[in-house]
């Protein structure tokens, strides 16, 4: 029990570097541990090779871990002191006696976590610090091999990348996992722990090397054997397989499709968050609503650069879509273009009236004109009523301009459908958005087509 | 760890303050160049000098690390070389070598690439985002991603001068 807790311990002052608990604490409840476990026989040499380490460690430098690891690590790494002590340790304590090498792994734990700590403070480099933290991991399995005490060292092994790495998600399927193997590690199945150390560690270096390169997408793919049980006497190589789940094929043809589906799945998501609406679960709706959304950003653009030369007289046209869900995006985005126009248009000192019925015989052949164009392609109507000084837009986007926009003025658009108002704005003094409306002509030559489709209104503020 | 690994390589400015100020400088510019228009048309070719600033600002904002921004500078200067006289022929030339051989190879992907989302929204999304016709749909929803990100900022941006222009 003791032992575990004081791990809870280092995992925790691992998990929250930024947690205030000092490294002399941590070194004095350790001293005090030393001096009241009774299964250590030599707790003042212990201190001794604590008080050695820890001067070590503002001299020690990433340079040193990162030297090539072989298989005596006592001679390349900066802290022969652990290993020497841990190996008489090891050879004295049966690994029957899971609490003693706990310890024994603690005290390794405490020192990474502490290096860990002395590097964050000292700003080393990302990429060293997870080739070096690769390298004191490797180290770590190759004792927790020699001596057995293989659950507390992989939660080590799993805590220990979390301060490097920032994918939090992935190192904490790996302390999971972790914890997974320990639940497993009284059954006396050394060597099949041991593979599956060998597997942790790699993969927790791939992690690490992935981390440092963000974006790709390839170090998810290594998550998956990690997910998957193991069927059972897998190999354990250090080269990077692909374990397969149960009842799957393995050929690389449908794991090559796999993979594919899983990145297209979180770029999906990715793109959830960015886009508004962005709850629909539906693959094929999440796309319409991307491309919905991307159309409507572009022509706010497109409108934002006409109004901010003062409000000119030519407007681009809004599109205002079949769809239902065209018809939201051109209504918020028609909120937003009346704002501008709003404020793009220069304070109106003449109120205009708007010229209804005299020129009621060219609007209607521009009418017929545009609904002809409508009928064929959307971007030439665009284009004809461009050319005129005229743009097209909803009806709910047209009462609300001219609701807020006339201060006295009748309401432009009567019940009537058959309404047309239109102005031509372009006089110089009067630089103001002139913006068209048109019912739906279908419905202006009572063809009797009930649905209003579009709808776009003139109005001269 | 770089946690902004997406928007800038410069660290000390991000990608609003980098389009602001490319944004402000080129209005600056086309605003000394003509006088006000009033008629329509050269309303529209301002309008349109405008839209493009814009677009190239923010393309440059976005970095050369992008595909769409890539794309999209591509485009305007193919534009601005096909309309001005051809002075820069070679340029020209491998401009387009460079587009034909990408579209070529990637053209070639796609067709190997089962369709599973529908297509005709893939084929959408790919007008839509510049330099997307070259893109396997992996890296077409990335880049889709990148640019909606760039694309709001350019309307905030674009939408604060608007007002302060206006007040």
């Amino acid at each position: 029990m003791h032992p575990c807790s004081r791990e809870m311990q280092g995992i925790n002052y691992v998990l929250n570097p930024s947690s205030q608990i000092p490294l002399q604490d941590l070194q004095n409840q350790q001293h005090q541990q030393i001096q009241n476990s009774p299964f250590d026989p030599s707790s003042s040499s212990n201190d001794d090779f604590l008080d050695q380490m820890l001067s070590s460690l503002p001299s020690s430098s990433w340079a040193d871990l990162k030297s090539p690891w072989d298989l005596n690590p006592p001679t390349s790494l900066n802290i022969p002191i652990n290993n020497s002590s841990a190996k008489p340790r090891e050879d004295e304590t049966p690994p029957s006696m899971p609490e003693n090498v706990g310890f024994h792994n603690f005290d390794e734990s405490v020192i990474l976590a502490a290096k860990l700590r002395q590097h964050q403070i000292s700003g080393g480099p990302s990429p060293a610090v997870a080739a070096a933290a690769k390298a004191m991991l490797q180290q770590q399995l190759m004792m927790a091999t020699r001596g057995g005490g293989l659950p507390q060292n992989d939660v080590v092994d799993g805590s220990s990348f979390k301060s490097p790495t920032r994918g939090d998600g992935s190192v904490q399927a790996l302390y999971n996992n972790g914890f997974g193997a320990g639940s497993m590690h009284g059954t006396g199945q050394a060597s099949n722990q041991s593979q599956q150390h060998f597997h942790h560690p790699q993969e927790g270096s791939l992690q690490a090397q992935n981390f440092s390169t963000p974006g790709a997408g390839a170090g998810m793919a290594m998550n998956q054997p990690q997910a998957s049980g193991s069927t059972g006497g897998a190999p354990a190589q250090p080269r990077q397989r692909v374990r397969a789940r149960r009842g799957q094929a393995t050929d690389p043809h449908s794991i090559a499709e796999r993979l594919r589906r899983e990145r297209i799945a979180e770029r999906m998501k990715a793109l959830q968050e960015l886009v508004p609406n962005g709850n629909k679960t539906d693959k094929a709706s999440m796309l319409d609503e991307i491309i919905d959304y991307v159309k409507f950003l572009q022509l706010q653009v497109k409108v934002l650069s006409m109004s901010r030369l003062g409000g000119a007289a030519a407007v681009a046209p809004l599109v205002a879509d079949m769809s239902s869900e065209g018809r939201g995006g051109a209504g918020g985005g028609g909120d937003c273009i009346q704002a501008t126009a709003n404020g793009g248009s220069l304070p109106r000192t003449n109120s205009n009236s708007t010229q209804t019925p005299s020129s009621n015989d060219t609007l209607t052949v521009t009418e017929h004109q545009v609904a002809r164009l409508m009928e064929e392609d959307m971007g030439s109507a665009m284009q004809y009523l461009q050319g005129k000084g005229l743009c097209l837009m909803p009806i709910s986007l047209a009462t609300a301009i001219s609701t807020t926009t006339s201060h006295s003025r009748n309401p432009v658009l009567n019940s009537n459908h058959h309404s047309l108002l239109h102005s031509n704005g372009e006089g110089p003094s009067s630089p103001s958005m002139s913006v068209l409306t048109v019912q739906s002509a279908t419905m202006g030559n009572g063809r009797g087509d009930a649905s209003v489709k579009d709808a776009a209104s003139v109005s001269k503020p | 760890m770089n946690p902004d690994h997406h928007s800038s390589l410069n660290p000390s400015s991000s990608l609003k303050s980098r389009f602001t100020k490319t944004f402000l400088r080129s209005l600056i510019k086309i605003n000394k160049q003509r006088p006000f228009p009033y008629c329509p048309r050269e309303i529209f070719q301002r309008c349109h000098r405008v839209k493009t600033a814009a677009d190239k600002s923010l393309a440059r904002a976005a970095g050369s690390r992008r595909v769409w921004s890539r794309a999209m500078l591509c485009k305007i200067r193919n534009r601005s070389l096909r309309r001005g006289c051809q002075q820069r022929p070679s340029v020209r030339r491998i401009i387009i070598g460079y587009q034909t051989t990408k579209k070529g190879y990637c053209l070639q992907k796609k067709m190997s690439d089962d369709q599973e989302v529908g297509t005709d929204q893939a084929s959408k999304l790919r007008k839509l985002v510049p330099g997307g016709e070259a893109m396997d749909l992996c890296s077409l929803l990335d880049e889709a991603a990148h640019y909606i990100k760039c694309l709001n900022t350019q309307v905030q941006v674009m939408r604060r001068i608007a007002d302060i222009h206006s007040s």
